[in-house]
């Protein structure tokens, strides 16, 4: 057998302290298609950026060719023909589709952008990924499936020997997804080496003839696909049991009505009616991107929102600002932690007591002593491991994701509005965020659970509200709930229109 | 906690504040003082550095505005026309009725303060740029002086005024101990208030800061509102010290007030910083604008050399960490 294009040796990564790889290694062959799997949180995307340069490992080698790189950096990475398709779109809105895909590396003639050859040769890489509109249109315009596909052109523009596809098919449709495969067939059939990531399995069947699994920073397998089967490759990567993560599910939902809307309308959300009652944990799922996030927002206050009759805690009509909502007793965990639930640079304890800030009066003074006493009595009750007068960018991402619930704790909200809360933390925070959630409804709080994980909803939720195209498509009880389900009723329209 | 506990705490709380940016700020100034007074005779006399820490006083006075501003993430450029707005529209305000002087003074104050409520204004609800925002206020409060004073120079006739800008209670001048008074408040209102916490929260990151339920609008319309009163504050201690005001009485004061606030180590995207560092910075200005004084330059190589010093003590004394 041939060598290895790139190869991965023994690396380990960690971040502040906290490692996400340990002593992985990977070998990409010419002419193959290798599948990397792993739970979100597993290390993958840290892997890839290893092997794209943009990070440095701590210990371990890259080799490109059978040799040690000892500077490994994104340039070097783009000489050495490896190209990555980022799983976040690396895309100028602004600037047109040649453009884009030519970015960093435009031909020149006498010192200037040569415009004919860019348009000649983009227009190739479009042709081989099925992108037929005019090169002059702004990437912007695209739909987020179209701008999968410029990033795909965008990497094959620069003729890669190493091709590395992080989720490359979660925006796209059908037929873009079989455009995609015929592609890298025939990529394969060219000698091109391929890293390829994602989680629908019997694409990875399909596809692929080596696979690696990570699971928690170790490779758990390194191997041919040939035999394996999607169970096989399900046990690999969790380990265990799903039911094992999740506390055992009681329902603790109460009469009383926590939040009552009908009418509401905010960002793509319209026209929903819904109600909460106290005590109930209500999942919010669907695909990504279907307006889930604007349905917390508009009920918190932090986006404009319509609605034809709201009640919130016993009070009538929607929160008119966040101050609003969190005097009324709402309190909102955002999925993006690191922009929008907490302050990095600012110390654990400053962040932990921000809501506090926001609610007192303005000129009181603060008692120090007092803000201490109550930060080491919420990161006792979380487990928020670390000093707490140091920066909050020193936390790994689950005591990050720790500090912004816990910091809502000394209001004791009766309404917690959670967006992705489990989103890329470790498999131990996630098992302690989901006992506190069914504690949180034990203690007789609503809890509203955006998720895109979906054996949380299934596994947590008294009921969810499946969201597709701005509309509640359906509700479904927790004893309907089943992964197949939800994704079903997230899929909902395409599925009519095939049955008819 | 323990005795030894106590101990290693305090240990390292000397460490912490010998290594802050406000000590190392003094501890230059310290050092261009001793070194200055030993090279050109009567720099170290009393008088003297009196006399620097009360022109310091003025910048400091800008820049404690200032330093609220840039600390909630915002900037405002309008501080040097808002000095000159107070000071030559003091006299407008004279009420003979009022022979101690002080309705103008207060007449002056609502009005710069109101000033910079409606530079928060465009920026917390319009949504405007601070940069463009002041900037456009700067511009159009250069037009109305024009306007209004023309190109003379207008006299203080005020009581209050001239004290302030040469009495020298227990032999401190009155200028100084306004400043005293000011750093004092706002050391306190910054550290030690909510608001304070909320301004540190916003330029940190103003998404986190809404969420977390901090009133965006009314917190930024503060700022700006104080940084107008601080601004107002100078300008009447400008032509206190004066005797007369005249437009572009107040332009040295931009510069100044965003240098001492960038030299105390106030980060100028936001988030972290103090004011107990803008105070020095603001003697430290000072200090160099006397030094070149002395070397015997043409005023254009004095401005260029003025920069010069300014670009290398902040490339001397840290330049921005870079953030995650």
């Amino acid at each position: 057998m041939s060598a290895p294009i790139l190869a991965a040796r023994g690396v380990s990564k960690g971040f502040f302290g906290n490692p996400v790889l340990r002593s992985v290694s990977i070998e990409l062959m010419p002419g193959r298609v290798h599948a990397l799997l792993g739970e979100n949180g597993a290390g993958k995307s840290t892997l890839i950026n290893l092997l794209s340069g943009a990070l440095r490992p701590d210990s371990g080698t890259i080799e490109i060719d059978g040799q040690a790189v000892g500077h490994h950096s994104p340039s070097e990475a783009r000489r050495a023909g490896i190209a990555v398709v980022q799983q976040e779109l690396s895309l100028t809105s602004s600037l047109s589709i040649a453009e884009n895909i030519g970015l960093g590396a435009y031909p020149r003639r006498h010192g200037l952008v040569d415009y004919g050859a860019l348009a000649a040769r983009a227009g190739a890489a479009c042709d081989l990924v099925g992108l037929h509109e005019p090169l002059a249109t702004p990437v912007g315009d695209l739909s987020l499936g179209r701008r999968q596909m410029v990033e795909i052109a965008k990497a094959l523009y620069r003729k890669p020997r190493v091709l590395i596809l992080d989720e490359p098919t979660s925006s796209l449709s059908a037929t873009e997804t079989r455009i995609l495969t015929g592609l890298l067939e025939r990529l394969r059939a060219e000698g091109v080496a391929i890293l390829y990531i994602s989680h629908r399995l019997e694409e990875v069947m399909r596809l692929c003839q080596h696979v690696t699994v990570l699971k928690d920073g170790t490779c758990t397998a390194d191997r041919s696909l040939e035999g394996v089967n999607a169970a096989g490759l399900v046990r690999l990567m969790v380990g265990r049991d799903p039911g094992d993560l999740f506390p055992h599910w009681t329902s603790t939902r109460t009469a009383d009505t926590a939040i009552a809307i009908s009418g509401f309308s905010a960002g793509a959300m319209q026209d929903v009616a819904l109600d909460i009652k106290a005590g109930e944990v209500l999942g919010i799922g669907g695909l990504v991107g279907q307006g889930q996030e604007d349905l917390l927002l508009g009920l918190y206050g932090a986006i404009p929102a319509k609605v034809a009759s709201a009640t919130v805690n016993g009070a009538p009509g929607l929160p008119a600002n966040v101050p609003d909502a969190n005097r009324r007793g709402l309190a909102y965990v955002p999925a993006d932690r690191k922009r929008e639930g907490l302050h990095l640079i600012h110390p654990i304890i400053t962040n932990l007591m921000l809501p506090a800030f926001a609610r007192m009066p303005a000129l009181k003074l603060r008692s120090r002593s007092a803000e201490r006493e109550t930060a080491m009595r919420l990161a006792t009750q979380f487990a928020i491991k670390g000093d707490l007068g140091r920066a909050a960018q020193a936390l790994s991402g689950g005591n990050q994701q720790k500090v912004a619930l816990a910091k809502w704790m000394p209001h004791d909200p009766s309404v917690l509005l959670l967006n992705d809360p489990t989103r890329g933390v470790d498999v131990e925070t996630k098992r302690e965020i989901y006992n506190m959630l069914s504690g949180f409804a034990a203690s007789g709080k609503a809890v509203i659970l955006l998720s895109s994980d979906t054996p949380e909803l299934v596994h947590l939720c008294d009921r969810v509200a499946v969201v597709r195209e701005g509309k509640i498509a359906t509700v479904l009880d927790h004893g309907e709930l089943s992964e197949e389900a939800i994704v079903a009723a997230a899929m909902g329209a395409e599925r009519e229109r095939e049955a008819a | 906690m323990s005795i030894s506990d106590a101990g290693i705490l305090s240990r390292s709380r000397i460490r912490t504040i010998v290594t802050s940016r406000p000590f190392l700020t003094f501890a230059i100034v310290a050092l261009v003082w001793i070194v200055a007074s030993f090279v050109s005779r009567g720099f170290g006399a009393y008088g003297h550095l009196r006399y620097l820490v009360e022109l310091a006083a003025v910048i400091g006075i800008v820049a404690a505005g200032q330093t609220f501003v840039v600390i909630a993430g915002g900037i405002d450029l309008s501080v040097a026309a808002i000095v000159t707005v107070a000071a030559v529209g003091l006299p407008l305000f004279a009420i003979d009725a009022d022979p101690t002087g002080l309705t103008p003074i207060l007449a002056v104050l609502a009005m710069t303060t109101v000033i910079g409520l409606v530079n928060g204004l465009g920026v917390a609800l319009l949504r405007v740029h601070p940069m463009i925002m002041t900037l456009a206020m700067a511009t159009f409060l250069q037009g109305l002086l024009i306007i209004i004073a023309g190109g003379s120079a207008v006299t203080a006739s005020n009581p209050l005024v001239s004290w302030v800008g040469n009495a020298r209670p227990f032999g401190v001048p009155a200028g100084i101990l306004v400043w005293v008074v000011v750093s004092v408040v706002v050391l306190v209102v910054m550290h030690a208030t909510p608001f304070g916490a909320r301004l540190f929260a916003m330029g940190a990151g103003p998404l986190a800061a809404k969420l977390s339920g901090v009133p965006i609008a009314t917190t930024t319309m503060a700022v700006y509102g104080i940084s107008g009163f601080m601004a107002g504050l100078a300008g009447i201690i400008v032509l206190g010290m004066n005797g007369q005001g005249y437009v572009g009485i107040g332009d040295p004061y931009l510069l100044a007030s965003i240098a001492a606030v960038v030299l105390g180590g106030t980060s100028i995207l936001g988030g972290l910083g103090t004011y107990a560092g803008s105070i020095p910075g603001a003697i430290l200005l000072v200090t160099i604008t006397a030094l070149i004084t002395v070397v015997n330059a043409s005023p254009g190589w004095r401005s260029i050399l003025f920069g010069t010093l300014i670009l290398v003590l902040l490339l001397l004394s840290g330049r921005e960490a870079a953030r995650r």
